[in-house]
């Protein structure tokens, strides 16, 4: 449960962002990034469904490299229902 | 340039170590890092990688598990969890349902979730079915569940909580008489989201060097350079190895949301017992979501009693440090991720499960009986 994944902002609806991260979009909650201005184009760290911090764009790329590595895929681990990680 | 994994490792293996350094992770996901990038085998012998308490999945009382399951199989309602925690075995006969699986199986409504808003958006669905959602996890997961309810969960949604804090376990086995580790590497989202200073009682206290990492062999490999360099100069601070997404005093508007929905108090963990100031409840005001006081019928108290790990399952001493996965004797035997007997071989996060996906095969003999 505390693989967490850095995401790109695509848009961003009250509390709501549309987040992207190698193709894949998902809904990600803003609830717990009151104290940070977050705007399109950000990049925040996501975990189960909520962003837990913003990280730079390197950080962020650097994190996927390292991903990609560790699991020898060109796959980022994205959490489903069933395959909870 | 950044420092690369290769170049930290050199940087190890040119340091004096004393005999035998044993460092201790408390996070799943360090122990799958390391696991997967090979790392006890690329470090010098002295140095003993040890995975600790990290797994919320393992530790998450049996008792509770039984609970979720009669309340899926009786009452009229949909029962979600995160994903891992559907095939956690209860200690019943094997022709008896025994996981949230087998309960779906025979007809339950339970349904697996990767995220508090999955559950809100099924409550939503279908405002006049009662939603519950069964909820393990450390800080980083049990935040959200408190943003969830801060936020307004739906009428129909409540929750059967099983949060737990991390530091506390680790404060418990540094009380303890035999700790088991001198090095500690700091968990890095919890540390994101509680802030890393909650881990300095641990160089204040216990002058044991303690670093946070991230979750790339080279944020791992720094942290665990910098504990063995204050080991050997005698110098005791907290690092920081994790500084992209760890900030001083960690993400305030999660603890709001934490400190406004849920109160800290003694939690059960399986197969270590009570550990004082370590689990959540609801606050009072969150009664009507409290699935722990909207069906307290199905609590049982009597399963405290047998709710440990199930027979020849050493699942309690791998959470705690004391033996390797592969050192208990049913590892890879009776137990296979495939047909799990523990809670430890179930979770992507149980040191038994990353071990076997690790390729780790051949069964060790412990070093103490
Ligand atoms: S190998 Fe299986 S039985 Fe042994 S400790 Fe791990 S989960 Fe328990």
């Amino acid at each position: 449960m505390c693989l967490a994944i850095p995401m790109k902002i695509i848009a961003i609806n009250g509390f709501e962002a549309r987040c992207e991260a190698k193709g894949v979009e998902r809904d990600v909650s803003l609830f717990m990034m009151m104290n940070e201005d977050v705007e399109v184009g950000d990049f925040v760290m996501v975990h189960v469904g909520y962003a837990i911090q913003k990280m730079t764009p390197q950080e962020a790329r650097s994190a996927w490299e390292l991903f990609d590595e560790a699991l020898g895929t060109g796959d980022i681990p994205l959490t489903t229902g069933d395959d909870h990680v | 340039m950044a420092t690369t994994a290769r170049q930290w490792l050199q940087r190890i293996r040119a340091l004096e170590l004393p005999e035998r350094v044993r460092i201790m992770n408390v996070c799943g996901g360090h122990e799958r890092a390391i696991t997967l990038a090979g790392l006890r085998a690329a470090l010098p012998d002295a140095i003993e990688l040890i995975p600790g308490p990290g797994c919320p999945v393992c530790v998450c009382p049996e008792e509770d598990v039984y609970q979720a399951m009669q309340l899926a199989l009786h009452e009229d309602i949909t029962l979600v969890a995160f994903g891992d925690m559907l095939r956690v075995p209860v200690n019943l006969p094997k022709r008896e349902i025994r996981s949230l699986e087998q309960a779906r199986a025979a007809g339950a409504d339970i349904r697996p979730v990767a995220s508090p808003t999955e559950a809100v958006a099924i409550a939503r669905a279908d405002p006049q079915r009662p939603v519950v959602f069964f909820a393990a996890g450390f800080e980083t997961t049990t935040a959200p569940v408190a943003a969830m309810l801060a936020e307004g969960a739906p009428d129909n949604l409540s929750v059967l909580l099983s949060g737990r804090l991390t530091w506390p376990a680790v404060a418990m086995l540094l009380d303890s008489e035999d700790a088991g580790f001198n090095a500690l590497i700091a968990p890095g989202h919890v540390s994101t989201v509680m802030g890393p200073e909650e881990w300095e009682f641990v160089v204040r206290d216990h002058d044991i060097p303690a670093a946070v990492a991230g979750f790339t062999p080279e944020s791992l490999l720094a942290a665990m350079y910098s504990t063995l360099r204050q080991l050997l100069e005698g110098r005791r601070f907290l690092d920081n190895c994790y500084p992209e997404v760890v900030k001083p005093g960690g993400n305030r508007s999660a603890q709001r949301w934490l400190e406004e929905t849920l109160e800290v108090s003694d939690a059960t963990w399986r197969g270590v017992g009570t550990i004082p100031k370590s689990g959540y409840v609801l606050r009072e005001g969150l009664a009507a979501h409290d699935a722990r006081k909207l069906y307290p019928s199905y609590e049982d108290p009597q399963r405290k009693r047998i709710g440990e790990m199930p027979a020849g399952c050493d699942c309690s001493r791998v959470v705690l440090g004391k033996i390797y996965p592969n050192e208990c004797k049913l590892y890879g035997l009776a137990c296979t991720p495939r047909s799990p007997i523990g809670p430890c071989m179930v979770s992507d996060e149980g040191a038994c499960r990353i071990w076997w996906a690790g390729g780790v095969r051949e069964r060790k003999a412990p070093e103490v009986a």
